[in-house]
């Protein structure tokens, strides 16, 4: 399913040069510009279209997995704070480069998600509000550190932060896609072999325990695979709001809780659903609509709806 | 003590939240094979008990023998294939088909994903319990009472030799109190050992092999229904006057208001 998407992709895009008419022409007649055709369409368009599966697909698989194993479908990467760290790391490589901005949003990304946990950690047990509480403090302390980062800048310096916060994946490219490979499908591979596992944690820890698994070890085994991928598609793709936590509840609604299907379900789903909306944010107006900006305004409403219908889960 | 008959044996056990003192220093053993039922005021630490057997709470002090074996050694993995607990309340948050929630009793016996086998042994469990017909529905849908039955039939899923269940009748109608109590007493003549705490007396008395009662942070045994006729005996545990009304040649304990 998500390949006639990937390939439908190819032909979408606001150059000119490129348009589907000209790619047709390549392909079947080897006519036309084809050097410049080529050159958008494998080293513009098709870096960015994988770029973007894996983003997505590792934004949706590590919010479904942390949302199963905090028991609570209002959670994801985010709420522990990566975006925030992630945002900080990038913005400090951007205005002193010295660690390249990717390397450092990563790294970033996962120091916060790290103390979230920690500061959570009371008697070897991470209960679910002191880690969402501590989320909050620790995404607090990250945001003023890059405010602070950002009142320091020049101008320059400063629009280039605030375009990496608005998460996009304009400038995508092989290099990028290269090194977010290993990491995401890493995180991606362990997230699947645990995909049952999620179902057996997410009835409960004391639940967990008493049919023989150690909730402890395998929480943070999985958490550390949902940061990992996680972490990695915002460093190359910024912040991308909201995304990990709607997409998951989507998947359930489509084929419900059952996490041996969800998992590499969110994967593939996730991954053609940024892929579509990234097709809307290059074409629907004549200059990019920043792909971040586009999840936060559609998945606000939604999130909202959510938040309405559903049980938050925090009494427990 | 015969140590040989004991599926549990538990001695010199102390435990306290914070600094109050729950049970302290209690010797007391679990015959095998037997249903037990656990029997105190509300506040005695019934639940507390079966929670250390079941090794989700450590004790301060004392030792546990869950069939032979030294409790505080055993991996939660070890300890599932031995004890089964039942919590007396379950919170689901996804809506869980009620065979997927059943399945998970399975954990034990598979590395990542459940096989066939484990999709049959829940199969088996869910027709022990009488909820076959269920098996498509959500869990967070169900009743307290069926839900009640779903956890018992992951129980049986999970297969372990000993169970411990904490008040199983509570949200159960009447008449399903008596259905379960008649499935427990099976699965013990299949084998089984079960302890289970209880609120109603006089159910406990027409369906237990052994009878622990606590009391002042200590645990008294009788293994004996005599002790349904012992009205002074159950008015000290209980804190409160009770009557005995003769039936069928036992007693019905009613508790006398003044």
């Amino acid at each position: 399913m998500p390949l006639p998407i990937i390939l439908a992709s190819l032909f979408i895009g606001p150059s000119q040069t490129a348009s589907p008419d000209a790619i047709f022409n390549l392909i079947f007649n080897h006519s036309g510009n084809t050097n410049l055709v080529q050159s958008v369409v494998f080293d513009v368009r098709l870096p960015r279209i994988l770029l973007t599966f894996l983003v997505g697909g590792s934004l949706a698989i590590s919010g479904c997995s942390i949302q199963a194993i905090f028991r609570n479908p209002l959670t994801d990467s985010y709420i522990l704070g990566l975006s925030s760290g992630a945002a900080f790391g990038a913005a400090l490589a951007l205005a002193y480069s010295f660690l390249p901005v990717q390397v450092s949003a990563f790294i970033f990304g996962l120091i916060a998600v790290g103390l979230s946990y920690f500061m959570a950690l009371k008697n070897k047990n991470v209960s679910i509000v002191s880690l969402i509480l501590s989320g909050i403090i620790v995404s607090g302390i990250f945001t003023a550190l890059l405010t602070l980062v950002q009142f320091y800048s020049d101008p320059f310096k400063l629009q280039s932060i605030v375009h990496w916060t608005m998460g996009n994946l304009h400038n995508a490219n092989w290099e990028k896609l290269q090194s977010s490979v290993i990491p995401i499908t890493a995180g991606v591979v362990v997230l699947f072999i645990y995909r049952w596992r999620l179902n057996v944690l997410a009835l409960g820890d004391d639940e967990a325990r008493t049919v023989g698994i150690n909730p402890e070890k395998d929480k943070l085994i999985i958490l550390i695979a949902s940061t990992l991928a996680a972490s990695s598609a915002v460093a190359v793709a910024g912040i991308i709001g909201l995304y990990g936590l709607i997409v998951p509840h989507m998947v359930r609604m489509i084929i419900g809780p059952d996490n041996r299907q969800a998992i590499p379900l969110n994967f593939l789903f996730g991954g053609m659903f940024l892929l579509i909306i990234d097709d809307f944010s290059r074409t629907l107006s004549g200059f990019e609509i920043p792909t971040g900006v586009f999840t936060m305004l559609l998945g606000a409403p939604f999130f909202i709806f959510l938040m309405k219908k559903t049980n938050i889960g925090w009494n427990s | 003590m015969e140590q040989l008959n004991y599926a549990i044996a538990v001695s010199n056990l102390t435990f306290g939240y914070n600094n109050s003192l729950i049970l302290d220093n209690i010797t007391a053993g679990i015959e095998a094979g037997k249903l037990t039922f656990i029997l105190g005021q509300n506040g005695s630490g019934k639940s507390t008990f079966l929670k250390i057997l079941a090794g989700l709470l450590t004790s301060q002090k004392g030792i546990i023998r869950i069939a032979g074996n030294d409790g505080s050694k055993l991996s939660y993995h070890e300890r599932s294939k031995l004890i089964g607990f039942l919590d007396q309340h379950h919170k689901a948050i996804f809506p869980f088909s009620v065979e997927d929630v059943v399945l998970t009793g399975r954990a034990g016996f598979t590395n990542y994903i459940p096989k066939e086998t484990d999709k049959a042994a829940s199969v088996l469990a869910m027709e022990k319990v009488g909820i076959l017909p269920l098996r498509r529905r959500n869990y967070t849908e169900l009743s307290g009472g069926e839900q009640q039955m779903v956890m018992i039939a992951r129980l049986l899923a999970q297969n372990p030799k000993i169970l411990l269940l904490d008040e199983p009748t509570t949200h159960l109608d009447f008449l399903n109190q008596s259905h379960l109590l008649n499935l427990l007493k099976r699965l013990v003549s299949e084998g089984l050992t079960i302890v289970a705490v209880m609120h109603d007396p006089n159910l406990a008395f027409m369906f237990g092999d052994d009878f622990l009662f606590l009391k002042d942070k200590k645990v008294i045994r009788s293994s004996d229904s005599f002790q349904a006729w012992d009205i002074e005996f159950l008015e000290t545990i209980y804190h409160g006057k009770l009557e005995a009304i003769p039936h069928n040649g036992r007693a019905l304990l009613v508790p006398i208001m003044n």
